[in-house]
């Protein structure tokens, strides 16, 4: 058993000491992956059970999907089939798995209050559950990028050394978006509709169902827009094109100031999120 | 085991409750943009002192009794002895490993099976999978649940569910173990099973805090005894004095 043995807890106060707290959470949090990884296989499970399919039905409506709007989108906008059929599929795959783990982030705390109230479990530990459910979900999806590349013949030109870099930087990213959420939407009911409305604004902004090149003049909109580097970090890799140096400093930044302020978010909400549930 | 003890000192606890009002961010926004906001900053927050400066000294072999009305604090010390609630002053130590049967309910999910709800009750009390899967037998047999074990929790009737989850929660041995009302579980037959089963617990265990307002079970389990009123805690008296704590 890896349960502690010890248990200390004080109403001691002050900045340092509650970021003292929150890191021993965060540690004692990779003591307990063993539990978010069973927590997260089972709430994978549990979605499909009964289903013939089971979560081969997560690759299955996926592939349906991208089938579907790759076939259209292509015909509407008359690029070549074997193209943008690939890109399309990527780009749903991985921004949906970045969608997923923040806007399921929204519920991380709020489905855990029953263990959270009594007992001393990390609260890392259910960030942990709503990312490794996400990374399932993306496995399961592999399968249709593998497939993708394979049948188009792009794999060649692929890069998946990168491509797991870009995959690192987006989990390091959605990961401080989704414990945010988790947080906000402990305290604030009206969060998780905010976003999950941003994040479905979020895919049509970004060029995941249409080519970059589209938008010209308004290229600013591309720059400014993380969820665009986000995305560009795992997607071009795997098409075979370059990625630009400026998305990896923007994500390495934003993944930087992001976990700064929601890390010192969380270690002052600490305690305090219990009671929110 | 017998290093298994219990401290609290000063321990003190209080409750933010935010209403319906306080998690609307509406409100919240409202209140930031507001001029003179020190009237209404805490507008919907409302702070109850759950728990008043106890004091409290255990160690193994202390089998303590909490008695008191509903809403005076047992149910917020059983939790904050188990570490979800921080206390706002002063401090708890914990020695020994803690198993805390506050809700029964707790991990279980009325669409997976008997089984996978032993198994995830197992892994949240911090069994590895091999050791659940050692215990399964022994936790199996103990419901009475056969066949049924292997149909969705959801199918089962209140009692049976109730015997699923006291044989999931007690299969852990703890140090430290923490009990909130005694929840009438199954039949009379699992009543009989399930009190033979506590007891070998509360021997095991270095340590029992139970609370309850049943006095025939305060006196079969405990051997002391502490009374809560307002979130103030009484002293800790041996069992005998139970009906002149009743009294006062």
């Amino acid at each position: 058993m890896d349960t502690a043995t010890h248990m200390l807890r004080t109403g001691r106060r002050g900045a340092l000491f509650q970021l003292q707290m929150a890191f021993r959470d965060l540690t004692n949090s990779f003591q307990r992956l063993g539990l978010a990884w069973s927590l997260a296989t089972h709430d994978v499970g549990s979605r499909y059970r009964g289903s013939i399919l089971g979560p081969f039905w997560i690759t299955l409506s996926m592939g349906l999907m991208v089938l579907g709007i790759g076939v259209l989108y292509a015909s509407l906008f008359n690029l070549p089939l074997n193209e943008f059929l690939p890109y399309v599929a990527l780009g749903i795959v991985f921004f949906g798995v970045m969608t997923g783990t923040i806007n399921e982030g929204c519920d991380t705390f709020v489905q855990a209050a029953g263990m959270l109230s009594q007992t001393s479990l990390p609260m890392f530990t259910f960030v942990w559950r709503t990312i490794f459910r996400n990374l399932i979900n993306l496995l399961h999806h592999l399968v249709i990028v593998v497939g993708m590349l394979v049948y188009f013949d792009a794999w060649r030109d692929a890069n998946p050394l990168q491509a797991a870099a870009g995959v690192l930087l987006m989990l390091l990213n959605a990961g401080w978006a989704s414990l945010l959420a988790g947080i906000a939407s402990a305290r604030y009911r009206d969060i998780p509709p905010i976003v999950v409305s941003v994040m479905q604004f979020a895919i049509f902004m970004t060029p995941v169902f249409w080519l970059p090149d589209r938008f010209g003049k308004h290229q600013v909109f591309l720059d400014w827009n993380p969820f665009y580097h986000l995305l560009q970090a795992v997607r071009a890799p795997l098409l075979g094109q370059a990625v630009a140096p400026q998305t990896y400093v923007v994500l390495v930044l934003m993944a930087i100031f992001g976990w700064l302020v929601t890390f010192t978010i969380f270690a002052r909400t600490r305690r305090r999120i219990v009671h929110y549930l | 085991m017998t290093t298994a003890s219990i401290t609290c000192t000063d321990l003190t606890i209080r409750f933010p409750v935010y209403g319906a009002d306080a998690k609307s961010l509406k409100k919240a926004l409202a209140r930031a943009v507001s001029v003179g906001g020190v009237l209404g900053r805490h507008a919907g927050v409302t702070d109850v002192t759950a728990l008043s400066h106890v004091n409290l000294q255990l160690k193994a072999g202390d089998r303590l009794g909490l008695i008191g009305h509903n809403g005076s604090g047992k149910t917020t010390l059983l939790r904050a002895l188990s570490g979800a609630y921080e206390p706002d002053e002063g401090t708890i130590e914990v020695q020994g490993r803690i198993a805390a049967l506050l809700d029964l309910s707790l991990g279980i999910d009325p669409s997976a099976t008997g089984y996978e709800n032993i198994r995830l009750r197992g892994r949240i009390a911090g069994l590895s999978s091999r050791e659940i899967e050692e215990r399964m037998d022994e936790i199996a047999d103990f419901t009475g649940l056969g066949p049924f074990l292997a149909m969705p929790v959801k199918t089962y009737s209140a009692g049976m569910q109730g015997r699923l989850a006291f044989a999931a929660a007690t299969a852990v041995e703890a140090d430290v173990l923490l009990m909130d009302e005694w929840i009438a579980v199954g039949d009379q037959d699992f009543q009989k099973l399930a009190h033979k089963r506590l007891l070998k617990l509360v021997e095991r265990a270095g340590i029992l805090v139970l609370a309850t307002h049943e006095v025939p079970l305060l006196k079969l389990y405990c051997n002391k005894v502490m009374r809560m009123e307002g979130g103030v805690a009484s002293e800790v008296v041996d069992i005998r004095k139970l009906d002149q704590l009743l009294a006062d």
